[in-house]
């Protein structure tokens, strides 16, 4: 009996304070459990696809220190725009030429895989092409097949100049749902016609590409009457916003690294996804104050009591 | 060991610390006259414990809400495994089944897409070994570098069952691959696994200069030859020989006269497939280097352990305090 009486006029003493003390130690006896709550957060699941046909050689930006020809351009625009993306983000790389859009790897979470990932784009190169042709509304359209199969929330961004070869006039009907997969194409170039390097197989440059190279393949209403003038290549941005209102894509044209990873970014474009967060240091910030006002205990007030 | 904090602000809090030093927390008690009392030596000296193990106490609570945690870190091991180059043919034969029909786009019994899905099973079975991928038709690609990062090699060897495109090249896949273990040590067996549905006529100088960086990379190479069945075998020579219609007879000849470790794999048919990799993970079990990856540690959960055993044995004595002297 009497301890109970003891223990009732502890209480009542400094009640305040050893309340304080007991919750900080009880709030830490919950952290050793590892409370986390389940927060839902923005992240994104694309396949980029890049052409790596030749007119992608052409140099058309001029920034420091970043690459002048396409192909460079785009590489470096990426690497930048995947930093900034949110880690649980998914990327997988393919390649464009000719008719197809071929899958290097599935998406990878990109913050566990950042150099296998950069080192990849890194090597991405126009020799690796299987054929030299470009015809891009039946690359884009295979693209969005290779996006819709790796799973409903991926989306497909595909880097082009929308330079065509052979020139076509027509554009193949587009058989799939505009919109299902999503996702943006994104123009690469500039407006000023300029000249397409030749490389040789050890990427030494030989030149530029003329029409009397190309004579056997464009028609012949397509040759100038100077056949040795040069095949110049620029952005063809009416092509490709065609494109993308006919596939339900967003046209982004490729100016910075930094627009780049905006565009990336934007939230229709975003799948939810349900992360754990760890909240251990706010019970652990709850339980410190508490155990700093317990310390207290002997202020006026506590006295006054 | 490398040690770092996820939220490093709050080490600041830290500072904090000082006030359970400087305030005891105990109340105070009247007394008549607290000259009479003596000094007490042993009770100053608890005091000042109690009061540092308060401060010790929010100084491990705030260090735990600094988030510190060991970075993931590599360990060399040593184990039984490999360097395994695979190369893998993505041209267009490939998207056909074993009887060499075209089977669609999306079939799942075409000869790249089978090659795919158990290729992927052996790189699980090998945990302990490096992976490179290249792919090849007209031209190789680069796809993955040698790397033990395992969820990437399943996720581009996964890729590969998708559609192929154009012809079979094999002599730039070749080199591609031997490229990757030049100016690197040698820690274990190295390996250019070719997986393959057919061959093509190499030029006298390029078949040249392959054989000679095949010996100087001490590499070993085995082909599974996804045989059509209607396609010629690899040990049978043709009766009329020509280089063009029997490529892959010829190039077995030359892998032969390689002068390196080489072993040949027919297969018409999946389980044949399957056979033939089980067949090289037998062959490959040589003492190998490796290194593994060991987790990000967390050490919060520490912190906030030894903070609750300090917040303990300040209870245990509060408990102990006298409430009052004047009862």
């Amino acid at each position: 009996m009497s301890l109970i009486k003891a223990i009732g006029r502890h209480v009542q003493a400094n009640s305040f304070a050893k309340y304080q003390l007991l919750t900080a130690a009880l709030l830490l006896a919950l952290c050793l459990a590892y409370p986390s709550l389940s927060l839902k957060r923005p992240v994104f699941r694309y396949l980029f696809v890049i052409d790596i046909t030749q007119s992608m050689n052409a140099s058309d930006y001029h920034q420091e220190g970043l690459p002048a020809d396409r192909l460079g351009f785009v590489k470096a625009s990426i690497r930048q725009a995947l930093e900034k993306l949110p880690c649980g983000s998914e990327v997988g790389l393919g390649l464009f030429t000719t008719r197809n859009s071929q899958v290097l790897f599935e998406p990878l979470e990109i913050c566990e895989h950042f150099p296998l990932i950069s080192d990849v784009l890194e090597h991405i190169d126009w020799r690796m092409a299987w054929a030299a042709d470009s015809h891009i509304a039946r690359g884009l359209y295979s693209g969005l097949r290779e996006a819709a199969a790796r799973g409903v929330g991926t989306r497909l961004v595909f880097f082009s100049d929308g330079q065509q070869f052979p020139p076509e006039s027509d554009t193949p009907p587009f058989d799939g749902q505009p919109g299902v997969v999503g996702g943006l194409i994104v123009g690469v170039g500039g407006n000023q016609p300029v000249p397409i390097p030749r490389l040789d197989k050890e990427n030494r440059p030989i030149g530029f590409w003329e029409y009397v190279d190309l004579r056997d393949y464009l028609p012949p209403s397509a040759i100038p009457t100077d056949a040795s003038s040069l095949y110049l290549t620029r952005l063809d941005e009416s092509l490709l916003n065609q494109l993308a209102i006919t596939s339900g894509l967003t046209y982004h044209r490729l100016e910075t690294p930094e627009g780049l990873a905006q565009a990336l970014q934007s939230p229709v474009l975003a799948a939810e996804r349900v992360v754990a967060v760890d909240i251990r240091w706010m019970m652990a910030l709850t339980a410190l104050i508490l155990f700093l006002m317990s310390r207290y205990a002997s202020l006026p007030w506590d006295k006054l009591s | 060991m490398s040690l770092a904090f996820s939220q490093p602000w709050g080490l600041l809090l830290g500072l904090l610390a000082i006030i359970p030093i400087l305030k005891s927390g105990q109340p105070s008690k009247a007394y008549s006259s607290l000259a009479m009392l003596p000094e007490d030596p042993i009770s100053s000296w608890m005091d000042w414990g109690l009061r540092l193990l308060a401060g010790l106490a929010a100084l491990f609570m705030a260090i735990g809400i600094a988030g510190p945690y060991l970075r993931e870190q590599w360990i060399e091991k040593i184990g039984t495994g490999a360097h395994i180059v695979l190369l893998v043919d993505r041209s267009s034969s490939m998207n056909e089944n074993f009887s060499g029909t075209y089977l669609g786009g999306s079939s799942h019994e075409s000869k790249s897409s089978i090659a795919s899905k158990l290729l992927a099973d052996f790189i699980d079975r090998r945990p302990q070994d490096l992976f490179a991928v290249v792919a090849f038709s007209a031209a190789p690609i680069y796809v993955l570098p040698l790397t033990q990062d395992h969820q990437a090699i399943r996720s581009a060897v996964l890729a590969l069952g998708g559609r192929g495109h154009g012809i079979t090249h094999i002599a730039p896949g070749l080199a591609m691959a031997l490229e990757y273990f030049s100016g690197q040590p040698v820690t274990g067996s190295r390996i250019v696994l070719l997986v393959s549905d057919g061959a093509a006529r190499m030029e006298p100088e390029t078949a040249d200069a392959l054989r000679q960086i095949f010996q100087d990379e001490q590499s070993s190479l085995y082909w599974i030859y996804l045989r059509n069945l209607k396609g010629g075998k690899l040990t049978e020579a043709p009766k009329n020989p020509n280089e063009s219609t029997t490529p892959e007879y010829y190039l077995h000849q030359y892998f032969q006269s390689l002068g390196i470790p080489y072993q040949a794999f027919e297969a018409d048919n999946p389980k044949a497939l399957q056979e033939a990799i089980a067949q090289v993970e037998r062959l490959e079990n040589r003492p190998l280097v490796y290194r593994e990856k060991l987790p990000r540690q967390d050490l919060s959960g520490r912190c906030y352990a030894a903070a609750l055993v300090c917040l303990m044995i300040l209870i245990a004595f509060q408990t102990l305090e006298v409430k009052a002297w004047n009862l």
